[in-house]
């Protein structure tokens, strides 16, 4: 078994605990076990950066050295505004040595060393690539049909960050589900915003640009989407129904996250990874397709 | 724009221009005005304002209109308009510095939804250590419903308690509503980073 250090950060643990579950069984079962770090708090995700520029680095850099003093090498980060603001709090304090011990004052875990900050992509993607997911596949995701929804954070960020994808049409999650048998389709909203916490405060503009991502989607023929963020789960799952009724879109996509998709095809209880914990059915197209 | 970003002030302008530039880490001098990122906003339609105008008010010292305009303030932050700008100008990092300046002197914001909301986010951060929904979906309502009603704005409000209630009671019936509260036990370790920020 590797280890690899784990942040699930607070969605997580609250209303996307399914991610959660499901992570720790696809990891397991890839020979992977995710230790998370001890007493980890939020890393402010938007709102730092929004109100206070010391608590944007400050908050994440807590977590990095919880997850230094772990001792392993890597840590990922399922969430993608988590993994991108620990990811910048990192390189902002390596740039940034004042900056870092006035913080490390503040800590009983120092920063220290530096820890691979991974996004779940960049775990998966070697994996898929050697052949290890198609090995642990029971079942080929045949007639599955995504649009792989990236969002922003994965491959856009505030400092210049070296991106392991294509920035405007990334690969990453197309080329894991096509190991297991599915087939992407190609669209213009894989990277686009679905307003993230704008849902809550400026609805009407949310709801305009998920409008436009479920148009792409459906148009494009897909039957899901799926994503590994799940700030993005979250809007597209559960806000569709209200968007779709708004904008006259009469089709409804299940969200997926890659993980459940990984899952299946590994021949996992879609009870015991949550897929019925979505707000638009998820598990009727897994049953329509004899992938349960 | 308001004439008012037309008229040039040597020292209003310099401090502007000088503190938005150092506080975001951005050359805003090296904006030539392309509107590469205007063509990928997002939000741009319906803020009319894009990034490389916000650029040039700042640009111009207009301090009202910066702080003022709904690009500052309904920006998603997402990131489009700084990683297609080919002198790598982040403006997102600009509406994200506004937002902090205006917080910090106590400026009214434009919108006060989308400040309340983050200002409630890291209320319920620097309580818990960690996010709570509720927590933090409370604070947020509660400030915004007496601000609405205050205002006379009573559809607003009961509009938005219904929509918040459907939506709580849809994430119950799919057990995505978490009713257990999550504590960093260190708490008053990311306090002590809450004060830092504080007196910087």
């Amino acid at each position: 078994m590797t280890q690899l250090a784990y942040y699930p950060g607070c969605s997580l643990h609250s209303s996307s605990e399914l991610y959660d579950v499901q992570c720790k069984m696809v990891f397991k079962n890839l020979g992977i076990e995710l230790k998370e770090i001890e007493d980890w708090n939020c890393c402010g995700a938007t709102a730092a950066s929004k109100t206070d520029e010391f608590l944007a680095v400050a908050l994440p850099a807590r977590n990095l050295g919880l997850a230094a003093a772990t001792g392993l090498s890597e840590i990922v980060i399922p969430c993608s505004s988590c993994y991108s603001r620990t990811l910048v709090s990192q390189m902002t304090l390596a740039a940034d040595p004042g900056l870092k011990a006035s913080i490390n004052d503040e800590l009983s875990q120092k920063i220290k060393g530096d820890i691979k900050v991974s996004s779940i992509l960049e775990v998966l993607l070697p994996k898929a690539r050697s052949g290890e997911l198609a090995a642990k596949m029971t079942k080929k995701l045949e007639g599955l049909k995504p649009a792989c929804y990236y969002g922003c954070l994965l491959t856009r960020f505030p400092i210049d960050v070296n991106v392991p994808d294509d920035v405007e049409n990334p690969q990453g999650m197309e080329t894991v589900l096509k190991a297991l048998g599915a087939a992407p389709v190609d669209w213009g909203y894989k990277t686009d915003c679905c307003g993230a916490s704008a849902s809550v405060n400026d609805a009407d503009q949310s709801q305009l640009l998920m409008s436009r991502i479920f148009n792409d989607a459906v148009g494009r023929g897909a039957n899901c989407l799926v994503t590994t963020c799940p700030l993005c789960q979250f809007n597209v799952d559960a806000y569709q129904d209200a968007v779709g009724k708004k904008y006259g879109i009469e089709k409804r996509l299940p969200v997926y996250f890659i993980t459940e998709l990984i899952g299946t095809s590994m021949g996992f209880d879609p009870i015991e990874m949550q897929v019925d914990r979505h707000f638009v059915d998820a598990m009727g197209l897994l049953k329509e397709l004899n992938l349960l | 724009m308001s004439s008012s970003a037309l008229k040039y002030e040597a020292a209003t302008s310099t401090s502007l221009l000088t503190e938005v530039s150092k506080r975001s880490g951005q050359n805003l001098q090296a904006c030539y005005q392309c509107r590469r990122c205007a063509a990928g906003c997002p939000v741009g339609e319906e803020t009319g304002v894009t990034p490389d105008r916000l650029i040039r008010m700042i640009v111009l010292g207009d301090r009202e209109e910066a702080f003022n305009n709904l690009l500052v303030w309904k920006c998603v932050a997402c990131y489009t308009c700084g990683t297609r700008c080919p002198n790598n100008i982040q403006t997102a990092r600009i509406t994200e510095t506004l937002k902090q300046m205006a917080k910090k002197s106590h400026a009214k914001p434009l919108i006060p939804r989308i400040a309340d909301f983050h200002s409630a986010f890291m209320t319920s951060t620097r309580h818990l250590g960690r996010f709570n929904e509720i927590e933090a979906l409370t604070i947020y309502e509660t400030k915004t419903a007496i601000k609405e009603l205050s205002q006379g704005k009573m559809k607003a409000v009961i509009d938005e308690m219904i929509g918040q209630a459907r939506l709580a009671l849809d994430m119950m019936k799919k057990k995505r509503l978490h009713l257990g509260v999550d504590k960093v036990k260190a708490r008053s370790e990311v306090q002590a980073l809450f004060a830092k920020a504080k007196g910087r």
